[in-house]
């Protein structure tokens, strides 16, 4: 028996590897988004972004809470949640994509488009976004940044507070991933 | 009757003034800070917490969401990612955790955790991704453990 154990051991550990070896998960991304006015600046990050990225496929899923957001303010995460994105409805964003001619072994930082369909406030876009993925022993950085419209996503914010939020909206994104294991 | 107008315009300039200060202020500060003073709404083990919601997330985000809660687990794991503190609560599942977002002020308790150690967590709770996540999170040490 204890000749066998190793054995076994060998051949679950290979039979998991299978499957997981190549997906990566990242429990903390960071993401980021900023609307530059005249009037006012408005600035919210979330750093318990949940993303897995899988190198053999090329695919990657990214999944926010919108209420995770952290606002200087509290009056701009209250509109935020209760008037723009409904969070109540919508409580997540997700994003699911491709990485175009992905390079998975490549040590040096790559920069690639994902291409892919971006869900905010319920409403879904197409979207290419310009990433660049390093490879440091074995995990993976993503990072990078884009715009999107206000208006793409039917986000209604009133006549009077219009000029305090930009049409459109720059987001920022850091994932660091690791093996993602069981 | 000039001083009298006088005096009750000043008095209600005063009264809202108080008013202001005293229910429009905490709208344009961030409550971050007064967290720790509040006590729970709910106070329940991680376990509890990750099988609610495995179970049916839209119900448990009605219990739960937006709540004050305290949770107690054991440390599976502490990151300083992107300067931020976070520490990861163990489930029976291993798969699921809780994901703690520390306040900043809590540096000094951070430095005497190790892992596995069992613990109580009071924050937000906000939803749930593949771990619930729980942001402004204050530690409560067991005393005699």
């Amino acid at each position: 028996m204890n000749k066998l154990l190793p054995l076994f051991l060998l051949i679950f550990s290979f039979a998991d590897a299978d499957s997981k070896q190549n997906q990566f998960i990242a429990r903390q991304g960071q993401i980021s988004f900023f609307s530059y006015t005249s009037v006012e600046n408005i600035e919210a990050k979330n750093n318990q972004v949940l993303s897995i990225l899988d190198i053999e496929k090329e695919e990657i899923a990214i999944s926010m809470l919108m209420r995770a957001f952290v606002f200087k303010k509290d009056l701009m995460y209250e509109h935020f949640n209760e008037s723009y994105i409904e969070s109540d409805l919508y409580p997540k964003a997700n994003f699911e994509g491709k990485i175009i001619d992905f390079d998975a072994k490549s040590k040096e930082q790559q920069t690639k488009i994902i291409r892919g369909q971006l869900t905010i406030h319920g409403i879904t876009k197409e979207l290419d976004i310009k990433a660049s993925i390093a490879n440091s022993n074995g995990n993976y950085i993503l990072s990078g940044e884009f715009d999107i419209s206000v208006k793409d996503f039917e986000i209604k914010i009133p006549p009077i507070l219009a000029s305090n939020i930009a049409k459109t909206i720059s987001i920022q994104f850091l994932f660091q991933y690791q093996p993602y294991e069981e | 009757m000039k001083t009298k107008n006088k005096f009750f315009l000043i008095i209600v300039l005063l009264i809202v003034s108080i008013t202001t200060y005293t229910y429009m202020l905490p709208l344009f500060s961030s409550s971050e800070k007064k967290l720790e003073s509040i006590s729970a709404e709910l106070t329940l083990t991680a376990n509890d917490l990750v099988a609610t919601y495995t179970n049916d997330e839209t119900k448990s985000n009605a219990l739960y969401a937006g709540k004050i809660i305290e949770v107690t687990g054991t440390i599976k794991e502490i990151t300083f990612l992107n300067n931020r503190t976070t520490i990861i609560l163990n489930s029976t599942s291993e798969t699921f955790g809780v994901i703690c977002d520390i306040n900043p002020n809590q540096k000094e308790t951070i430095y005497q955790l190790k892992k596995h150690q069992k613990i109580k967590v009071k924050g937000i709770c906000k939803g749930f991704l593949k771990d619930v996540i729980l942001l402004n999170c204050s530690i409560d040490l067991p005393t005699n453990e």
